[in-house]
């Protein structure tokens, strides 16, 4: 890519470069679908932190299809998926003690749901 | 990776300190690392993936320690020198030879 | 004559500044970067991007419905259309505070933020304390910022960990009816658009 220079640098910062992905990939989830997030432990890079996995939550909206960053990070391409905003409850993640009316939202990939047993 | 960086839930981490504006930079070299990350990046020598990983990799007390934009310039550091853009001795070499100019 | 005010040349540069002018110096001279480039990127961001602009979007979704209704459904486009679009603000959400809802965003992985609309985030954001506890104990983090929220109020944390941006659209408060969008622009602060603070009533 050419070196930026000061002329390129209006345009650069007007458009950005979205993480959004013009594939067609069929989502595995559905709004309103009981998600578990997976309890997985790579030692290379993830944007599926600790203290989600394995909790269970609701899909509350599709956001589309995206470049999957586990892979990315590590020169394995795209591997283009859905994102979904999940919905947790606090009580779900930090235990009964917590209000009923505290909720996580936090966008999750395909790869990291499994469908809630 | 169950690294520093996965902070959701810790405790014990100290005040907020709350600010209600702050300047956008508050020293120089903030300013010229801001910059050399949009022009490293818009010139491909890395993805806002392999930016993160490289701060997440960083020693987890240096982590805690370091302000933002000193994770940044770690992380430039390890990918320009893991991908061969430049090699550690020339950055060792040009610091001694910068400091040398300043004193 | 004393030479006491701070100068740059009194005190020797520190390792991180030698370490980032060492970075800067090769990569010129390899001509892989342009340093006035770095120049332009940096006046942009300090002159042109900052939470004015999510103000204005703010301030437009109060006045005018229709321009709501799009910036809830079709939030990118919608703040484009005031001409704040680009890094880190490519694929935007916007979630709205109510009478009975408090949103709060927050990124608990690294720092990610918004920045067409509220520019580089403050230093307390990117910062270990804050990410680490909003998402447990988000009234505990409303308190240090001053603010109180009744119990009944349904509180919702953002945590945006992928490459969604994420706006609070705050509630309006009360005694603005008769406000210009202008004057209802001027009294949008930047935490009520990350969710940290609550406008109080005119």
């Amino acid at each position: 890519m050419p070196t930026l220079t000061p002329d390129i640098v209006p345009g650069l910062i007007a458009t950005g470069a979205s993480a959004r992905l013009d594939e067609d990939v069929a989502p595995k989830f559905s709004i309103g679908d009981a998600v578990e997030m997976k309890n997985i432990n790579p030692v290379t890079h993830t944007r599926l932190p600790r203290y989600v996995r394995g909790k269970k939550g609701i899909v509350e909206r599709d956001h589309g299809v995206f470049a999957f960053p586990d892979t990315g990070a590590h020169g394995l391409g795209h591997k283009a998926q859905h994102v979904y905003s999940v919905k947790f409850s606090f009580r779900e993640l930090w235990g009964e003690d917590h209000a009923e009316n505290m909720y996580l939202y936090i966008d999750m990939f395909d790869d990291y749901m499994r469908p809630a047993p | 990776m169950n690294g520093i960086h996965d902070l959701g839930g810790m405790d014990g981490l100290g005040p907020i300190n709350p600010t209600k504006d702050e300047p956008r930079f508050k020293d120089d070299w903030e300013r010229r690392m801001f910059g050399l990350f949009v022009s490293c990046f818009a010139g491909g020598h890395y993805n806002v993936d392999e930016f993160r990983h490289a701060i997440e990799r960083m020693g987890p007390a240096h982590y805690l320690e370091t302000s933002y934009y000193e994770h940044w310039l770690a992380s430039l550091e390890t990918l320009l020198t893991e991908k061969g853009v430049i090699t550690q001795e020339e950055l060792d070499a040009r610091k001694k030879h910068i400091a040398m100019e300043d004193a | 004559m004393p030479h006491d005010h701070p100068h740059p040349h009194n005190k020797p540069l520190s390792d991180v500044e030698l370490r980032v002018k060492a970075l800067e110096s090769i990569l010129t001279e390899k001509e892989l970067i342009d340093p006035e480039a770095i120049d332009l990127i940096v006046e942009t961001y300090e002159t042109k991007i900052g939470p004015r602009n999510g103000a204005r979007v703010v301030a437009k979704a109060w006045s005018d419905p229709a321009y709501k209704e799009r910036l809830l459904s079709d939030t990118t486009a919608a703040i484009s259309e005031l001409g704040f679009s680009g890094v880190q603000g490519e694929d935007m959400v916007v979630v709205e505070n109510t009478e009975d809802v408090h949103n709060i965003v927050v990124c608990t992985l690294c720092s990610c933020y918004p920045w067409p609309t509220l520019g580089l985030p403050p230093v307390w954001y990117k910062a270990a304390p804050y990410r680490a506890k909003v998402v447990k104990d988000p009234r505990g983090v409303l308190d240090e910022f001053g603010v109180s929220l009744p119990e009944e109020t349904e509180i919702r944390v953002w945590d945006s960990n992928a490459e969604l941006r994420y706006l609070v659209l705050p509630k309006r408060p009360d005694g603005t009816d008769g406000m210009s969008e202008e004057q209802l622009a001027e009294i949008v602060t930047r935490d009520a658009m990350i969710g940290t603070d609550v406008l109080a009533a005119h």
